[in-house]
């Protein structure tokens, strides 16, 4: 079981396809996703592919703090990901809530609505930058040998 | 009854047709990627996809009819796989060859796109039904000018058996430039039959998801992607079979890799069609198909006609 175990942690690093949704973000964090997804970065070198569809998706890639109203939305993009799962929060606004933190229509960071495994602060945060968490997130996943439930 | 059984699971069954098709689909991804100036996926990217997908959780909606939900993917596995062990690979002759069995080998391929109908239009979400219908629209316009084009090249042999087209071209090799039209239009059918770019309207990611398979998450979806290459390996290795059946009589070995080889190129030639086209709507689809591609298949057909008419007397 051990050697099963190890193929499939392998496969799970070589091919994480990610889904990008937007909980409230300006705009600009989206612009670097789609820039770090362009040939110039070329992430299909690492496995990654965008999907359209949470059924298809590994990682969930979020921008922007979360608002009230995109609250119960973005758990329930969340629970229709099949497990394992991780969630990727791109930017301050995600990480923590940047500006927006204590407005009356923002709940806060993405954290605060469901567990993120990466935090990747900037505003924007740079095409390489995100690359960089994705690949630390994987590295991550390779030592602790995981799920993906983050408690 | 072990012969068969090895003849079915390992090779050229389930096994080398699954790692085939996975080894084609790396080669068409990384040909697109660096058509478009970028390194591409490592080789063993798909083999990762697979394994990944093996080990995720299956959802099945709570609309959706779990049986034929689950039931469809196998389905279209099933008969993908089927149809290779009719397919001549070398020494001009299939495992289990007879007489009729091109007519099969086209009604197996026509049963996949049936099958993700099927699992489509169960799992109840808006976008996988607009996907299915999409796909059976499309199945009326690209089947009729695949099996007229196909049907010609064995018309000029005067079988329908594809032992009989294969030594038929071996013996007049020449031959296989009267069909050039023909398999022309047979490779723009097939890329229809594939829902590959331009015809990817069923799946198309930018308007409807994922289409077809947006409901499905897991084993079933590798099942559905492993059915998809394996339709690619066989499409082409039908397209060579049919059209290319030169060198049939070589030694075992020589003669399989000039068909992997053939099978290769065909394969090549649709990633390049899918780099410089983009998608067309469906109606454009269809107008395509039935305004053009009819046509030439008429066209190709009545000039085989002739021909034997004229080398045949």
């Amino acid at each position: 079981m051990e050697v099963v175990k190890k193929i499939m942690t392998w496969a799970r690093i070589k091919s994480p396809w990610i889904l990008h949704f937007n909980t409230g973000a300006c705009n600009a964090c989206d612009i670097e996703i789609i820039a770090a997804l362009t040939p110039r970065y070329d992430l299909e070198r690492f496995g990654v592919q965008l999907k359209g569809t949470p059924r298809h998706a590994d990682v969930l890639v979020c921008s922007g703090a979360v608002t009230r109203q995109i609250e119960d939305r973005l758990i329930r993009i969340y629970e229709q990901m099949p497990e394992p799962k991780f969630v990727v929060a791109v930017g301050t606004c995600a990480c923590s809530g940047g500006v927006f933190d204590g407005c009356y229509n923002v709940m806060g960071g993405i954290k605060s609505v469901i567990p993120v495994s990466a935090f990747i602060p900037g505003c924007p945060a740079s095409p390489k930058a995100i690359i960089d968490g994705v690949a630390k997130l994987l590295e991550s996943l390779e030592e602790k040998n995981d799920t993906g439930r983050k408690s | 009854m072990f012969e068969s059984l090895f003849y079915i699971l390992i090779f050229p069954g389930v096994l080398f047709v699954s790692v085939f098709g996975l080894a084609a689909e790396v080669m068409d991804r990384k040909i697109y990627a660096r058509l478009q100036n970028r390194v591409g996926p490592p080789w063993f990217q798909t083999v990762a996809d697979f394994i990944k997908l093996l080990g995720k959780e299956d959802i099945v909606p709570i609309d959706a009819n779990p049986r034929m939900f689950r039931i469809a993917p196998l389905f279209a596995l099933t008969s993908a796989v089927t149809v290779f062990l009719y397919i001549p690979l070398w020494g001009a002759q299939s495992l289990f060859s007879f007489n009729g069995d091109i007519i099969m080998v086209l009604y197996l391929l026509t049963v996949p796109t049936l099958a993700f109908f099927v699992g489509g239009w169960y799992s109840t979400s808006l976008f996988a039904r607009i996907g299915s219908v999409r796909a059976v629209t499309q199945l009326f316009a690209y089947e009729v000018p695949l099996f007229m084009s196909i049907l010609a090249s064995a018309l000029l042999a005067n079988t329908w058996s594809m032992k009989e087209i294969a030594s038929f071209y071996t013996q007049h090799p020449y031959y296989c430039f009267f069909n050039i039209i023909g398999f022309a239009v047979a490779l723009v059918s097939l890329l229809g039959k594939l829902e590959k770019v331009p015809f990817d309207i069923p799946e198309a990611e930018t308007e409807i998801v994922a289409g077809i398979f947006t409901e499905y998450s897991g084993r079933l979806l590798g099942i559905l992607r492993l059915t998809i290459d394996i339709e690619m390996v066989v499409g082409s290795a039908l397209l060579a079979a049919v059209f290319f059946p030169v060198g049939m009589t070589l030694a075992p070995v020589i003669g399989f890799l000039l068909f992997i080889v053939k099978v290769l190129i065909i394969v090549a030639i649709m990633a390049l069609l899918r780099t410089v086209v983009a998608r067309l709507r469906i109606d454009q689809m269809i107008d395509f198909c039935w305004k053009y591609m009819v046509p030439m298949a008429v066209c190709q057909l009545l000039m085989n006609l002739v021909l034997k008419g004229i080398l045949f007397r």
